[in-house]
């Protein structure tokens, strides 16, 4: 009985918004302003998210990264930068050591390269020195060409793989590939190419150019560096253990004393959660801030419209209570018709927030690359969550309109002209 | 249905309205009975408390003092809903402005009670189309009041009223906003509502129409005057 009463509602509900068309849009365009909102902040945090998996993807969710750097940035700078460097000896003893991981590649990096090609320079690439095992990794895996083998690695070869930001700058018609380049005055044989790893939040990692070790060394020197030991575990499950046993194998190499402090880092992308986890609360509260300004300035367009409507209407809530409409078929048929116009503004929103996002996912990042993680789509969970608080925001504006007419005094509703 | 079985039992009513500092005495005491098909007329000139005296026999008021039993049961405490419950199945209201939904169809208006009973819409539509056809609109059913006459837009407000098959329909100046010859036609129709059994109530200050009714209750200053039979009644 109730639900045929709702039924009966929602068509008046269309029926009187029919009626005054203008009306109902400008009431509803508060609502509609405030669900865009929610919607354009859940595409975009679900965009950021999508961005962050992404790196986090590059990264490696099962790879360790120990290194005399926090990455994340958590620690006390001057003590990080006091630590001792992580020499070479050091990276390779650890690698002997160590049992538990898959795979150990040390890293190192340069990060004033100058390559040069057909009469062109380019600086600010980093070039990385690595082992052929490299290749295992995230970040050395390959999209064309391949990496450099142990012989050519053992050998110290002139052979380069590239990354795709270098390969885009310099080889903007082809992909370079057997062509050689110029770096820091030697000449490179360019073998392969990397996936495209970076996202929005760190395209550095695609400006970059791997060398094999040995060859960095006759390149750039050997001293006063610090080496990066890529650790990758193998799977998610034995990341634990391969931790414990790389803070146990550093801390030998190291000579820390039981109860004394790490004085190096094990990076990894829990680490970088934390820090997105603040992005991620900084663009809800500034978005959470607006809609709520919106929502209410929209509530008060539609509880408006909810009086003028009780008000426009007393003669036939009079008649509808004389053939026996309860206080609460009165409500219903109020607060219904409050949901209605909500919901007609969500659903406008989110065909308007639709346009938007597949504009802007489709011409953004022509301009702005880094916007490449917008998607064009906006997810039908959000459609969901739009509908649900714009039902809520319906309601509560409603009520008290809704209360009025149920609360009408049905002779007195009648007389009225 | 058994003749002769009592309806409306009125004891002593009354009703007070606070109007500002000042007490106004609608109803100082009002006794009666009504049977089963009776065609009764109350009359009284303006301010003699007709008016809240159908408002009380329609159940949408109630008195400030004294019994009501409607069909055996006490309805002077009923609450707000359960007195919307009443005139929901048990009373047909036909009113002098005739009181229609003005977007709704004639067809959704004679359905409305039928919505607030909780009939399905196979029912409500098939008991709706009946009741305009009883009352002669059935070529009328998609119209929508301001496309019909008076008399169409009464007959419809009538079969509004009857289409729940109502206890007792209460009609308050149902001529007053129609012209003489309409009128007359729309005094046929009760007439014959009558003659199919139903009881009417007639609420009245013409003279003319009362003597439609086969009873006449005269109101005056919130008492009756007189009640009477009426020997004669048209048709």
């Amino acid at each position: 009985m109730i639900l045929l009463e709702i039924k009966e509602s929602i068509k008046n509900a269309f029926e009187s918004m029919k009626a005054a068309k203008l009306r109902s849009a400008l009431a509803s365009l508060g609502v509609v302003i405030g669900i865009s909102f929610v919607i354009l902040m859940g595409w975009i945090l679900a965009g950021l998210d999508k961005a962050v998996e992404d790196t986090f993807n590059i990264i490696g969710k099962d790879m360790l990264y120990v290194d005399k750097w926090d990455w994340a940035g958590g620690k006390n700078w001057k003590e990080v930068q006091a630590r001792k460097n992580i020499t070479y000896e050091q990276a390779t003893r650890f690698k002997k050591m160590m049992h538990s991981a898959e795979v150990v590649v040390p890293n190192a990096r340069y990060w004033g390269g100058q390559v040069k090609y057909a009469g062109e320079t380019y600086s600010g690439i980093g070039i990385e020195g690595v082992t052929y095992e490299y290749a295992l990794t995230p970040m050395g895996s390959i999209e064309r060409g391949r990496f450099f083998s142990e012989f050519e690695d053992r050998q110290g070869e002139n052979v380069c793989v590239i990354g795709t930001i270098p390969a885009a700058q310099i080889f903007p018609d082809s992909n370079g590939i057997g062509k050689t380049i110029k770096i820091n005055g030697r000449n490179f044989l360019i073998i392969g190419q990397v996936k495209k790893q970076g996202t929005m939040m760190m395209d550095f990692v695609d400006n970059v150019i791997y060398i094999p070790m040995k060859t960095f060394f006759s390149t750039f020197g050997y001293m006063n560096r610090s080496f990066t030991i890529c650790v990758k575990a193998g799977s998610i499950a034995s990341l634990e253990e391969v931790r414990a046993e790389t803070e146990g194998i550093m801390r030998t190499i190291r000579n820390i004393k039981p109860g004394e402090e790490n004085d190096f880092s094990i990076n990894e992308t829990k680490a970088f959660e934390k820090s997105f986890v603040t992005i991620r609360a900084s663009v809800w509260g500034i978005g959470i801030g607006m809609t709520f300004l919106s929502f209410l300035v929209g509530m008060i367009g539609i509880m408006n419209i909810m009086f003028v409507s009780v008000t426009e209407r007393t003669k036939e809530i009079g008649i509808r209570k004389a053939v026996g409409a309860k206080k609460r078929s009165i409500l219903y048929q109020f607060l219904v018709e409050a949901a209605v116009l909500c919901i007609i503004g969500a659903i406008v929103s989110f065909i308007i927030c639709s346009a938007i996002a597949y504009l802007a996912a489709t011409y953004l990042p022509m301009w702005i690359e880094g916007l490449n993680f917008l998607s064009p789509i906006i997810p039908i969970r959000l459609l969901i969550i739009a509908t649900i608080v714009s039902i809520a925001v319906g309601v509560l504006a409603g009520l008290i309109p809704a209360i009025r007419a149920a609360n009408l005094d049905p002779i007195e509703a009648l007389r009225y002209e | 249905m058994q003749e002769n079985e009592l309806i409306i039992k009125i004891e002593q009513i009354t009703k007070i309205y606070q109007m500002g500092e000042e007490k106004v005495f609608a109803l100082r005491g009002v006794s009666l009975e009504i049977k089963r098909n009776e065609y009764v007329a109350i009359m009284g000139p303006s301010g003699s408390g007709k008016s809240t005296l159908m408002n009380i026999i329609g159940c949408l008021d109630t008195p400030t003092a004294g019994k009501y039993i409607f069909e055996g049961e006490d309805v002077s405490e009923l609450t707000d809903n359960e007195l919307a419950e009443i005139r929901n199945k048990k009373i047909g209201f036909v009113f002098q402005t005739f009181n229609l939904l003005a977007r709704a169809t004639a067809l959704k208006n004679v359905e409305l009670p039928l919505i607030y009973a909780g009939l399905h819409r196979h029912e409500r539509l098939e008991k709706a189309r009946k009741a305009l056809e009883d009352v002669g609109l059935l070529d009328r059913i998609t119209h929508k009041p301001n496309e019909l006459s008076g008399g169409q837009r009464q007959r419809v407000a009538i079969a509004r009223a009857l289409v729940t098959n109502p206890s007792i329909i209460l009609a308050d100046e149902p001529t007053g906003n129609l012209d003489s010859k309409t009128g007359e036609d729309i005094m046929k129709l009760f007439a014959e509502l009558w003659r199919k059994g139903n009881t009417i109530i007639l609420v009245t200050h013409e003279e003319e129409i009362a003597r439609h009714a086969h009873r006449i209750i005269r109101i005056r200053d919130g008492l009756i005057e007189r009640d009477e039979i009426n020997p004669n009644p048209i048709y």
